[in-house]
C-alpha cells in the first residue's frame, strides 16, 4: 500500500514538473555555480542567488547544496579535472594561484559580449582582478580593515574628533584608557582559535601608507626591511609594548568581544563584525576607513570575485549568461551591503537602498584605498609567516631591525623557492 | 566431497572479502603507494609533476617549520601518551567496583570519547578562552591570576593535553577494563587467601596479567598521539606564534593551503615511517605471546 503511495506521489510530481516546464514554454539556460559563503554571509548570497532567478526566466542558477569544509581544496580539483561549475566565487588573492595554469578565463571579451559597462567599478578593486593586463575575475565586493570607535567612550574622555594620524590614534586611546579604564586599542597580537592576522594586514596598510609595497615589483624579495617598514613595526609594537594599549596575549576573540560589550575603545577589523556590532543593543559606535596613520590612505582588503573555470569544451552560451549574473550580482551590491561588505559598483553604492544602511555609508569610500595582496601563489604561505612573525616579535618585544632581519629572512626563502 | 567443499570455502571467503578488499585497496593501500611516490615530485595539482629525487626530503630536514612541528608532535607524544594511559587504568580501576558508582562512572568516563574533534576543540578553547572562558572565571573567583591558557607559549600545549586527555582517556579505559574483566577471579581469590591486600593484589596480579593490554594501549596510544592534530587545529590553530604547531597541521597547510603536494607528501612518509618503527616493536615479543 504505502508503495503505491509513494509511486502515486512521485507520478503526481513528475506531472507537476512537466505541467511548470511546459507552462514558461522554452526552458531557461542552467548555469552552475559555487560559492565559499557560510553563515550570515551564505543567507544574504542564497537570497540573491534567488532574487535573480525570479527576476528574469532566461538563466536559472543552481548550485549544490553541499556547504564545502574546504572550498579551495575541493575547487582545486575540480578545475585541476575541468570539472568545476560554470561560476565560481573566489577571493582576490587566490587569482595568482590559479591563472598561472590556465584554468580560468580570461574575461575581456566576454565582458564586453555580454555588455557589462566596466566604468561603473571602483577601479582599485578591479585592476586587482587583472593579471598581466588580462581581466580574470569581477569583484563582488571589498572588505577591507576598517576602524571602528565606540563613540560614549570617546565622549565620556571628552574627545570628539576621531584619530587621523599616528599620534592622533596614540593619544586618543591613551586619553580614553586612563580617563575610563577600558581598553584603549582592541587589536589582536596573539593567535587563539583564529590567527592573528590583523598584525600583518595593519602592517601591510602602513607600509602602503608609506608608499612602500610589501614585495619588490616581481614578488621575488621582502621589501619592508627599510624605513618605512621600520615605522611600521615599531608603531605596531609601541601600541603594545610602550604605550600598553592593546593588552599582551589579546586574541581576535577577545577583541570582538571587548569591543561589542562597550569595553574597548577603538577596534581595528575587517568590515565584516558590523552587523554583529549592530546587533548589539546599546553599543554607539562608527566605523570608518583605515585612518591615514603615515599621511596617505591605503587598506588592506579582501575581496571576494566571480571568476569563470575554463570547461572541457567552450559553450559561449553559458559564458555570457555567467556573465549577466555576475553583471546583476555587481549592480545589486547594496544587498551584499548589509553582510557588511563593500560593494565595487558606484552603480551599486549610489543607490537609496545603499545610502539608508546605517554605517555602510561611513566606510564605503574604503573601496578607493584598497590595494592587492602580492600576486604570487606564494603568497599564502607568506601570510602565515609573516602573520607568525609579528606576533612573536612583538610577544618577545624584538626591536624592529632585528624583528625584520629576521622576517625578511623568512620571507626570501619561501619566495626563492 | 570434502575437498570440493573445501574448494567452495575457499572461494566465498575470497569473494565475502571482495567489496572491502576493494574499498581498502582503493582508499588505504593505493593511496599509501601513491603518496611515497608523489613524494620524489614536485606538483601543485594544477601544473604537471615535476621529479625532483629526494629533494622534498633535504628540504625536510632543513625546514625550521618541519623541524619545530616534529619537535611539538615529539613534546605531545611524550607527555600525553603516559598521562593518558595511567588516568586510562585508574578510570578503568574505578569502573570494575562493583557498585552503582562504577557503572556510572563507566559512562562519565567514556562519553567525550564519543564527540568529534571539532566538539572537543571548540568547547575546549571557550572554556580556555583567556577574557571570557571559564577556567579564568573559576580562577578570577579563587582570586588567582587569570591565565592565558591557550595565548602563553608556556601554557598552551598544556592546554591541548588537558583536552586531549579528557576526550579520549575513555577509550584507554574500556580497553584495559576488558583486560580486567578477562582475568579470571580464582587468581585474586588465591591473593586473597594467601593475605595480600588490595595495593599487593594490583601491583601483583593485576598490572602483570595485564601486560598485553598495555602493550596495545601503549602503541595505539603513540600511534594517535603521533596523529594530533584536529584539536590543535580547532583551539590554538598552532599559535601563539606556532609554539603548539603540530606535524600533521604542517602537513596539512603544507598540502592543502600552500598546495606543495610532493612536500607534504615526503613529510607525511616520514612520519608513516617513525610510527611503522614504533608499532613494529610489538612483533620483538616472543611469538607464542600472542596479543
Amino acid at each position: 500500500m504505502k508503495k503505491i503511495a509513494g509511486l502515486a506521489i512521485t507520478l503526481l510530481l513528475l506531472v507537476g514538473t512537466t505541467a511548470v516546464t511546459a507552462q514558461s514554454g522554452q526552458k531557461p539556460l542552467e548555469i552552475t555555480f559555487w560559492s565559499l559563503f557560510t553563515g550570515g554571509d551564505g543567507e544574504f548570497f542564497d537570497a540573491m542567488v534567488k532574487e535573480f532567478n525570479a527576476s528574469q526566466n532566461e538563466i536559472v542558477m543552481k548550485t549544490d547544496t553541499v556547504k564545502f569544509d574546504d572550498y579551495y581544496t575541493k575547487l582545486t580539483a575540480a578545475l585541476a579535472a575541468k570539472t568545476a561549475p560554470d561560476v565560481v566565487v573566489m577571493h582576490q588573492d587566490r587569482l595568482s594561484t590559479f591563472v598561472p595554469s590556465g584554468v580560468l578565463l580570461p574575461l575581456d571579451t566576454y565582458v564586453q559580449k555580454a555588455g557589462i559597462d566596466l566604468s561603473t567599478f571602483e577601479e582599485a578593486p578591479l585592476n586587482n582582478c587583472k593579471i598581466n593586463n588580462k581581466l580574470y575575475a569581477i569583484p563582488l565586493d571589498v572588505h577591507p580593515i576598517i576602524m571602528y570607535c565606540n563613540m560614549d567612550l570617546f565622549s565620556k574622555a571628552g574627545i570628539t574628533k576621531l584619530p587621523e594620524s599616528l599620534s592622533e590614534l596614540i593619544s586618543t586611546a591613551e586619553t580614553i584608557q586612563n580617563k575610563t579604564g577600558a581598553i584603549g586599542i582592541a587589536a589582536d597580537n596573539t593567535t587563539a582559535t583564529y590567527k592573528a592576522y590583523t598584525l600583518t594586514r595593519m602592517f601591510l596598510s602602513m607600509l602602503m601608507e608609506q608608499g612602500v609595497y610589501v614585495f619588490n615589483a616581481d614578488n621575488t624579495k621582502a621589501n619592508f626591511n627599510n624605513e618605512a617598514g621600520i615605522k611600521a613595526y615599531q608603531a605596531l609594537s609601541d601600541i603594545v609594548n610602550k604605550y600598553k594599549l592593546t593588552p599582551k596575549g589579546y586574541d581576535y576573540d577577545s577583541s570582538v568581544a571587548d569591543f561589542r560589550l562597550g569595553k574597548a575603545a577603538i577596534h581595528f577589523n575587517g568590515v565584516w563584525v558590523t552587523g554583529l556590532f549592530e546587533q548589539q543593543p546599546n553599543l554607539n559606535f562608527v566605523a570608518v576607513k583605515f585612518p591615514a596613520l603615515f599621511g596617505k590612505n591605503a587598506a588592506w582588503a579582501g575581496s571576494h570575485t566571480f571568476a569563470i573555470p575554463a570547461q572541457k569544451s567552450v559553450d559561449e552560451k553559458k559564458i555570457i549568461g555567467a556573465m549577466k549574473f555576475i553583471d546583476w550580482m555587481t549592480n545589486h551590491g547594496y544587498l551584499w551591503a548589509k553582510a557588511g561588505h563593500v560593494p565595487t559598483r558606484k552603480t551599486a553604492v549610489n543607490t537609496k537602498e545603499f545610502k539608508s544602511l546605517p554605517h555602510r555609508a561611513d566606510y564605503a569610500d574604503a573601496a578607493k584605498y584598497v590595494f592587492a595582496t602580492p600576486a604570487t601563489p606564494k603568497w599564502p604561505q607568506c601570510y602565515d609567516v609573516m602573520s607568525d612573525q609579528l606576533e612573536e616579535s612583538i610577544a618577545l618585544n624584538r626591536d624592529a631591525k632585528t624583528a625584520l632581519t629576521k622576517l625578511e629572512q623568512a620571507i626570501n626563502d619561501i619566495l626563492k623557492k | 566431497m570434502s575437498s570440493h567443499y573445501a574448494d567452495h570455502k575457499k572461494r566465498d571467503i575470497v569473494l565475502f572479502s571482495l567489496p572491502y578488499l576493494a574499498i581498502y585497496v582503493a582508499f588505504l593501500v593505493f593511496p599509501v603507494i601513491y603518496g611515497v611516490y608523489l613524494s620524489f615530485f614536485d606538483w601543485n595539482i594544477l601544473s604537471s609533476k615535476v621529479f625532483i629525487g629526494f629533494k622534498n626530503y633535504v628540504e625536510a630536514f632543513n625546514d625550521p617549520e618541519f623541524l619545530s612541528s616534529f619537535s611539538h608532535t615529539l613534546q605531545f607524544v611524550g607527555i600525553s601518551t603516559p598521562l593518558i594511559i595511567i588516568v586510562g587504568f585508574i578510570m578503568a580501576l574505578i569502573t570494575m567496583q562493583p557498585t552503582r558508582t562504577g557503572r556510572i562512572a563507566e559512562t562519565v568516563f567514556f562519553l567525550p570519547y564519543m564527540l568529534s574533534t571539532s566538539v572537543v576543540g571548540t568547547l575546549w578553547a571557550w572554556i580556555f578562552q583567556r577574557n571570557y572562558g571559564l577556567a579564568n572565571q573559576i580562577l578570577k573567583s579563587l582570586s588567582f591570576e587569570p591565565l592565558g591558557w591557550l595565548t602563553d607559549p608556556s601554557i598552551a600545549m598544556t592546554s591541548i593535553i588537558i583536552a586531549t586527555l579528557w576526550w579520549t582517556a575513555g577509550f584507554n579505559m574500556i580497553l584495559f577494563s576488558a583486560g580486567m574483566k578477562q582475568i579470571p577471579d580464582e587468581i585474586y581469590d588465591a591473593a586473597k587467601i594467601d593475605g595480600a591486600g588490595s595495593f599487593t593484589t594490583l601491583i601483583k596480579v593485576t598490572i602483570p596479567l595485564l601486560k598485553d593490554t598495555s602493550l596495545l594501549v601503549l602503541i595505539l596510544q603513540v600511534i594517535a598521539s603521533f596523529k594530533v592534530f584536529g584539536q590543535v587545529y580547532v583551539m590554538t590553530g598552532g599559535g601563539p606564534y606556532g609554539t603548539t604547531r603540530v606535524l600533521v597541521q604542517y602537513v596539512y597547510k603544507t598540502g592543502f593551503n600552500y598546495f606543495r603536494l610532493g612536500y607534504a607528501s615526503a613529510m607525511s612518509v616520514i612520519l608513516f615511517l617513525v610510527i611503522l618503527l614504533i608499532s613494529s616493536l610489538q612483533f620483538l615479543r616472543k611469538p607464542d605471546q600472542a596479543l
